[in-house]
């Protein structure tokens, strides 16, 4: 069934082009929502938050994004249980907005890394996962200078008694606890990644891997 | 002559012939306010006073590359309606004082000539010459510029595809930052041009707001160093990329809208530069107010608004009525829109500073009439040519222990995985690929990049080594099935008023052109940086190349890594120029080299190129390709291991003598096999059957082993992880 997606753009978000790509080629419908606007939760299926530099990441890595109006709808919109997915900096922005769990600081070696990188789902029981198959193992791109998942002892406990991690890197890049590299909400319908699923969607980009995401 | 004019020549960095040359422009002595605008525009850099008359020689185009008259990059026609724009500019002065912001807006202001012209830049690409490791500071620059690049790329959204990583040195005391950008036109989008038009048309600045950054950036980037290079930190500019990407999507915005007649970037001697040259171009006159200027500081003089190279500025000329409609186009990017003035019929840029008028010139006195050297050459005589080589002496187990330790013979992931190499969804072969591949949106057909220039190969010759600058990215742009289309260079020289770097530079210049006319792919735009010189001592004259080219698709690009066990290791050698460059310099002893002046390089390539097609056509198993680099068929085997698979090259007693594994051949390259290798040799051999190659097994892949000859072998495992090892 063609969903009705939308692409959050805030100012220095730059994968909104590759996420629209991604969903068009779903035969789903995608729209671009402004970070100056609200939107009406209700005629949308699912909202995802591509990757990029929003708002510069002055501050911190999408805190100024945190506080847009446009946030405010997306809360709302999470808040009644529907789909939302944030890949790289969209992850962190969902962090700084309180929809996912932790925040992500910079990766120990204080350096930006690319590389493609070896992933295992732990939990597929989320919108974002149902072609995967828990445990499973997948190649997807990274390319981020602030992916270290971090939470305080206990959240980290909640985070995994209430089976909220998504996927971990299989050899961990940036330093993230437990090897974390995606987790979901209490609900599991927010869900968060640093890897790049958007560009791994083909032989000739390296991996299919992305295809279990959406 | 009087000590104000001696004081004043110095400062604006003009010698006496120039002096007397504004005065008789003008027809009286220059204005204070126009000594600073002669200064930036008749620098070497802005004016390219000494290789003009050269550059000419770069005239040729064809039927894909349409002359674009001036304007800030060429374009290349793809046909089915897609278009590429492209060049290559240095940021090297800048850079060696203030690595990560000289780097930074090296790659900003290749970007910004990329986008003026209405294409979005889809791939980065870098050229970057270091010093020795141990060389002071080094290690800092080469991890500034790399944290440059990536972070200024990175942010903008556009993913740095390749690059090639030199380190000599001759560039201890002048590194080399070349920053190179391709934007994407598709079929319907259109172009826009930098020159000014119709009377009463507004002036229109935007972007970022001007700061007292860069100012004389252009003169200084004109100039050799002394001791006291630091001194000059508050001539390198400061890059946001944050404001360059609402820069990019603005600009893009209103040029799909069509609110905008001209449209010119604010690059080296910033608002000067680009309001003389749109006036020029266009031949009309501008009235610009000064005080008119978005500034961030507000004592600001109007010599240094003239002079200021703040980053993320463009100049534009827009029509009154769509004034409002682009100015709230920029206010939804966040970014000011300030009317300057207007375009005015009688040919003269007149500067005010609120109701006085500073000066009133026409701009072709200063942009036309910029003074042309003709400075001495001699005719290029090939001094280290000789007919034979003399068999090198060296133990190439140190050989290859030395290069590792210096950092020659190693992958330079280090620095290719700070660079976010796939954002836009488009990147089917990355920087470890030793070309680029990008898959263009609406035709699904892979564009290639790939960059040139061997420091080592210049040293030896100038003229084998600029021919080589083009030759070897497009050998092996071939080898991956792309047809190379058009080049873009870079010419990073010394001094040019030394007669010996001089004809360095036109050795360089005519052998690029005359390569790209056989290769049918015209040189359309480009870079000279001259005065890469400190206290005497000059860089390796280092003209860089890139060049694009163009496949049917991005599916199943043979790669340069080898695959599997137990492949058939094939050379096919063209013998073009030999030498043992890496030998001689590990003995000490000068490069020589034998030149066969009867081989048509160009024609290899061209037959290289539908070797990809035949390969698909005969449905063969070809698992790896690449061209032979320096170091011959040894090195470049390394250089295809992965952490399991490596080589076995006993095979071939002819080689067992090692200089002959590694004995360098301009050019040859390796293509591994899992076919019959009778049946493979056939297959090449027919596919070469009109050029005078040398076609043979010299090795096969073998799981966990590397192994030259029968007394020479190294362990993959620690081969691997050395040559992993970067900064």
């Amino acid at each position: 069934m063609a969903l009705k997606v939308g692409i959050t753009r805030f100012l220095g978000t730059n994968c909104d082009e590759d996420i629209r790509k991604w969903v068009l080629s779903k035969n789903h419908q995608a729209e671009y929502l402004w970070y100056e606007d609200r939107f009406d939760v209700n005629s949308y299926d699912m909202v995802i938050l591509p990757g990029g530099f929003s708002h510069g990441d002055y501050l911190r890595c999408g805190a100024l994004a945190a506080h847009t109006p446009l946030m405010k709808s997306v809360k709302e919109f999470a808040e009644k249980g529907k789909p939302v997915l944030g890949i790289c900096n969209g992850f962190q922005i969902l962090c700084e907005a309180g929809l996912l769990p932790g925040a992500l600081l910079r990766n120990d070696s204080l350096r930006f890394k690319d590389e493609l990188t070896t992933l295992t789902f732990k939990n597929t029981n989320n919108p974002f996962s149902k072609n995967a198959k828990t445990d499973q193992k997948i190649v997807l791109p990274i390319a981020h200078g602030e992916g270290h998942f971090y939470a305080d002892s206990e959240n980290l406990k909640k985070i995994t008694d209430n089976q909220q991690v998504w996927l971990t890197y299989d050899q961990n890049p940036n330093g993230s606890l437990l090897n974390i590299a995606g987790v979901l909400n209490a609900q599991k319908n927010v869900c968060g990644l640093m890897p790049h699923p958007e560009r791994a969607l083909h032989t000739w980009m390296g991996s299919t891997d992305g295809e279990f995401f959406l | 002559m009087s000590t104000d004019l001696a004081a004043k020549l110095k400062t604006y960095r003009l010698s006496e012939e120039e002096y007397n040359l504004m005065k008789q422009l003008l027809g009286r002595e220059p204005k204070l306010v126009e000594w600073p605008l002669f200064s930036a525009l008749w620098s070497e850099h802005c004016s390219y006073k000494s290789s003009k008359i050269h550059l000419r020689k770069f005239s040729y185009r064809n039927a894909n590359t349409p002359d674009m008259d001036g304007e800030n990059a060429g374009v290349v026609d793809l046909g089915q309606g897609e278009r590429v724009a492209f060049k290559m500019e240095s940021h090297n002065h800048p850079s060696f004082i203030e690595p990560v912001q000289g780097a930074a807006t090296g790659v900003g202001g290749i970007l910004r000539d990329i986008f003026t012209m209405g294409a979005r830049p889809i791939m980065n690409a870098n050229y970057l010459c270091f010093g020795e490791l141990n060389a002071p500071r080094m290690k800092y620059l080469m991890n500034g510029v790399v944290k440059g690049i990536s972070s200024y790329g990175n942010c903008v959204g556009v993913p740095t595809v390749t690059g090639q990583t030199n380190l000599h040195p001759r560039y201890n005391k002048n590194i080399l930052v070349n920053a190179l950008n391709v934007g994407y036109f598709a079929p319907e989008q259109k172009m826009a041009l930098s020159k000014a038009k119709g009377e009463k048309n507004l002036v229109v600045y935007v972007g970022a707001k001007t700061g007292r950054d860069g100012v004389h950036g252009a003169s200084m980037a004109s100039a050799s160093f002394d001791d006291d290079s630091d001194s000059k930190k508050p001539n390198v500019q400061i890059g946001d990329p944050f404001y360059e990407k609402l820069l990019i999507e603005a600009c893009l915005e209103v040029l799909e809208k069509d609110y905008v007649v001209a449209m010119q970037d604010m690059g080296a001697a910033g608002l000067t530069s680009s309001s003389f040259e749109m006036a020029s171009k266009g031949q009309v006159g501008l009235v610009i107010d000064l005080k008119k200027v978005p500034l961030r500081d507000s004592t600001m003089t109007a010599e240094d608004i003239l002079l200021s190279e703040s980053q993320e500025r463009m100049l534009l000329i827009c029509e009154p009525k769509n004034f409002e409609k682009l100015q709230a186009t920029f206010k939804k990017w966040s970014l000011d829109a300030a009317i300057l003035g207007e375009v005015q019929k009688d040919r003269k840029v007149k500067l005010m500073w609120g109701g006085e008028v500073l000066t009133e010139i026409d701009p072709d006195l200063i942009v036309e009439h910029a003074p042309q050297y003709k400075r001495p050459y001699s005719k290029w005589h090939y001094p280290n040519r000789v007919t034979k080589l003399n068999a090198p002496t060296a133990n190439y187990q140190k050989l290859i222990e030395k290069l590792q330790k210096e950092m020659k013979l190693n992958s330079q992931k280090w620095i290719h995985n700070q660079y976010d190499q796939r954002v836009g969804a488009r990147t089917a072969m990355d920087c470890s690929s030793s070309v680029a591949f990008a898959r263009l949106d609406h035709t699904g057909r892979g564009l290639g990049l790939g960059v040139g220039c061997r420091p080592e190969v210049m040293l030896m010759d100038a003229e084998v080594g600029a021919f080589d600058a083009i030759y070897y990215p497009s050998l092996q742009m071939a080898l991956k099935g792309a047809k190379p289309l058009a080049a873009t260079d870079c010419l990073n020289f010394g001094n040019p008023q030394r007669p010996e770097i001089m004809s360095e530079f036109v050795a360089s210049v005519e052998a690029i052109a005359k390569a790209s006319v056989e290769l049918d792919a015209p040189v359309i735009s480009g870079n000279v940086s001259f005065y890469n010189e400190t206290l005497g001592e000059n860089i390796i004259s280092t003209p860089a190349v890139g060049v694009v080219g163009l496949r049917d698709s991005v599916e199943e690009i043979i790669p340069d890594q080898f695959t599997q066990a137990h492949d058939h290791i094939f050379m096919v050698k063209l013998p073009w120029v030999e030498s043992n460059i890496y030998a001689d310099n590990f003995t000490g002893k000068k490069t020589e080299f034998t030149l066969n002046d009867t081989i048509k390089v160009a024609d290899f390539i061209k037959i290289c190129t539908s070797l990809d097609k035949s390969i698909k056509l005969e449905g063969l198993k070809v698992s790896s390709i690449k061209a032979v680099g320096l170091g011959g068929i040894g090195l470049t085997c390394l250089k295809m291991c992965t952490d399991q698979i490596g080589f076995d090259l006993s095979y071939d007693l002819a080689l067992d003598a090692p200089e002959a594994a590694f004995k360098d051949h301009f050019y040859s390259f390796l293509i591994a096999t899992g076919e019959n290798a009778e049946k493979f040799e056939k297959f090449l051999k027919q596919h070469f059957e009109k050029c005078p190659v040398e076609i043979k097994k010299v090795g096969e892949t073998r799981l966990n082993e590397i192994k030259f000859t029968n007394q020479l072998s190294m362990d993959l495992t620690d081969f691997r992880k050395t040559y992993q090892t970067g900064l």
